[in-house]
């Protein structure tokens, strides 16, 4: 008896270290004339066109079925860099949420060097409007972009209305803008209005400074931030804006602000238009009437300046079906995959008149010419551009913002600080 | 010759008995710490081959920042939070140690944060203590201070803010632990404390306190090592901010292993954090020894 529960105790022991190595690589394998290409991304339940862009591809391509794998949107970078440096090769097609992962997985060597497909396939890159050249490393390209966000100002067109104030136009210089968010101030307790919003990532106020094209956010030094902080910072004591440390201790979304008629402007990312028209829909917002005015911007620079963000798609390194995970992302990146994409409010990378149309023709988009106009813009810079230690610069920029902002720190040793220690960093 | 057979099967059924869990054990604790010690002398960031550092990572935290201020933040949450906890949990259990009406539900409602969810708890706390809005803070209005703290908003107030915050989340813990400690001293000598005339002080800080020696020392050794380990609560009260004010060491291990890559560096920090545990440790046995 004992000995053949030592046996079978021993065998069993062996087999679960087996198995558990070998389960991965059958699941992985799809059935005979079938490819099953795995996709990592982010916020499936939330995120609207998923579902139609493998769905259309899965109807051109009926040998082809696309697997879905969500890693989550908060920690999506570092989650994907994990899992591809332990080596797992059932990813196929990798989403890239920003820069500064693309940067590390680019030199950790991760991503397919898409050169040779790209020419080969005959990908027409003038499309995407210089964004592939952002990203490109040593003029290779990793990833195509198939989103392109950039940042608007949305405005509640009922609050506008009740003060009987004009709508924001689509020229704004930033003294504009800041006389139009305290005109718009009012009342106090549940009637207060507050004339503008930031939301709490450095983002929203830091990068107001590089729209004149003469700074950047890696150069290592910060003194052109001074006027904007200070901007803000007045903004926030005469209570244009909320307070930045009641917003951040009490992890206030920006869209329930924007959502409950308690501010007038919001500068945001464009991705929130399908999510706002999507929240209006379903009824879950007190905001009925809102429209898209461009960004503010410093005097004598064009208007249409503003920051953006690329999303783009990748082959894993160490995907076994590597031409068919480059065919998806041709599909997905390209025109066809584009039109999709603006369907559902969302802005493509590719973004020529039509894609313009589509959005603006979605039911919700606001209905006025200047809504649609504001989608037009001049120039974008990257909300972080490549750079090898943009991870590092970015841990010191979110800390000294949080202590500016909440006035742990005055602008003035704010930005000495800044510029010492990414100095340090930068001289690494 | 059967004897010997018998002797290495019966081996052999115990070794298959640890296995399971020593399998475990080796591959997911034994094997990342000897490899988290060989990275502290290594530079590696995750994919890369991996190159030989010396003690360069070492020297570079001599000069880093984020390192010096985490260092500093861990050691004063540390010697704020041990000693509070301590004196609290023990007040408590004494207190409810007593014959008072309604003790086992005040015990469950000590307990309650320890088994609260961190997350839930975290944010009713912030909104609780929220610089502008919040009602502490509209209390303190009421009752005329004029510069109410900013709290976990504030620099000078974030550290006190996860100070607060872990001694009342851990206190109930702890309290269950002297709990057990007050049921184990023998009635007798509070009997022949009170036979020599004493009072309620003079039984605790002769009878109790001297009783609860053994328990105290476990309290305080476990605290420690948990206060130098803390990320959780920092992560959910303040990120770390305002600025540096509660970066904690685990929390920049953290950025330096994912949010740089450097698993090199981070893992010298780790190095340095183990260090700090294992000497106060031994410095508390040797205390401990001493008053035994």
């Amino acid at each position: 008896m004992k000995k053949v529960l030592t046996i079978v105790l021993v065998l069993s022991l062996v087999f679960t270290s087996v198995f558990a190595a070998g389960t991965k690589e059958t699941a992985a394998q799809a059935s005979a004339g079938e490819t099953t290409l795995k996709w990592a991304l982010w916020d499936i339940a939330s995120t609207t066109y998923y579902e139609p862009l493998i769905k259309a591809y899965e109807a051109k391509n009926p040998n082809v079925k696309i697997e879905m794998l969500d890693l989550g949107s908060a920690d999506f970078m570092t989650m994907l860099q994990t899992q591809l440096s332990g080596g797992d090769s059932s990813i196929d097609v990798v989403t890239i949420k920003d820069i500064p992962g693309y940067n590390n997985l680019v030199k950790r060597n991760l991503l397919l060097n898409l050169n040779d497909k790209i020419k080969s396939e005959g990908v027409d890159l003038s499309l995407y409007g210089g964004t592939t050249d952002q990203i490109s490393v040593d003029s290779k390209l990793y990833g195509i972009p198939f989103r392109s966000d950039f940042w608007i100002v949305y405005y509640n067109k009922d609050v506008f209305d009740k003060a009987g104030v004009a709508y924001p136009d689509n020229d704004m210089t930033f003294a504009e803008y800041d006389a139009l968010a305290r005109k718009m101030t009012s009342g106090v307790g549940a009637n207060k209005v507050y004339g503008a919003h930031y939301h709490t990532w450095r983002s929203a106020v830091q990068l107001f400074g590089i729209l004149d094209g003469k700074n950047t956010i890696v150069g290592g030094t910060y003194d052109f931030l001074k006027p904007y902080y200070q901007m803000v910072l007045n903004q926030q004591k005469d209570g244009v804006v909320q307070d930045y440390a009641t917003l951040k201790t009490s992890s206030t979304h920006y869209s329930g602000v924007f959502y409950n008629n308690s501010v007038a402007m919001m500068n945001m990312g464009s991705w929130f238009i399908a999510t706002l028209i999507d929240q209006i829909d379903q009824g879950k917002t007190e905001v009925k009437n809102w429209g898209l005015a461009k960004y503010p911007h410093a005097e004598g620079i064009p208007a249409g300046t503003t920051l953006g963000t690329i999303t783009s798609l990748g082959v894993s390194n160490a995907s076994k079906k590597q031409d068919a995970a480059f065919d998806f992302v041709k599909f997905v990146t390209g025109p066809e995959g584009a039109e999709i994409i603006a369907k559902t409010g969302t802005i493509p990378a590719i973004k020529n008149a039509q894609v313009v149309e589509i959005i603006a023709a979605k039911p919700g988009f606001p209905t006025d010419q200047a809504s649609r106009d504001a989608l037009q813009v001049a120039k974008t810079y990257l909300e972080m551009p490549l750079h090898e230690r943009a991870g590092e610069i970015e841990v010191v920029l979110n800390q000294v913002h949080d202590e500016i902002m909440t006035n742990n720190i005055s602008v003035d040793a704010g930005i000495v600080k800044m510029n010492d220690q990414i100095q340090k960093i930068l001289a690494k | 010759m059967p004897s010997k057979q018998a002797h290495i099967r019966k081996q052999l059924v115990a070794y298959s008995f640890i296995a399971p869990n020593f399998i475990g054990f080796a591959v997911f604790t034994l094997v990342p710490i000897v490899f988290a010690v060989a990275l502290a002398f290594l530079y590696w960031d995750g994919s890369n081959p991996i190159e030989w550092a010396g003690l360069a990572n070492f020297r570079d935290l001599l000069d880093d920042d984020q390192f010096k201020a985490a260092l500093k933040n861990t050691i004063v949450y540390t010697a704020g939070t041990v000693p509070l906890t301590l004196i609290s949990s023990l007040f408590l259990a004494v207190l409810l140690n007593q014959g008072i009406k309604g003790r086992n539900f005040f015990r469950t409602v000590s307990f309650f944060p320890y088994v609260a969810s961190l997350v839930a708890v975290a944010a009713v706390w912030n909104m609780i203590f929220n610089p502008s809005k919040g009602p502490v803070n509209m209390l303190l209005y009421t009752l005329g201070f004029e510069n109410v703290p900013g709290w976990a908003a504030d620099k000078d107030w974030a550290m006190i803010t996860i100070i607060l915050f872990s001694v009342w989340k851990y206190m109930g813990y702890y309290m269950i632990i002297y709990l057990a400690g007050l049921q184990g001293i023998n009635p007798e000598l509070y009997e022949a404390a009170n036979l020599d005339g004493t009072n309620a002080w003079q039984r605790f800080r002769y009878v109790t306190v001297p009783q609860l020696s053994a328990t105290t020392f476990f309290v305080m050794v476990m605290l420690t090592i948990q206060c130098f380990k803390v990320y959780d609560i920092v992560y959910m009260v303040t990120q770390g901010g305002p600025g540096t004010a509660t970066l904690v060491l685990v929390y920049d291990i953290y950025n330096k292993a994912f949010i740089s890559w450097n698993l090199g560096s981070a893992s010298a920090v780790a190095m340095v954090l183990f260090a700090l545990v294992l000497i106060v440790t031994l410095i508390q046995f040797r205390g401990n020894r001493k008053l035994q």
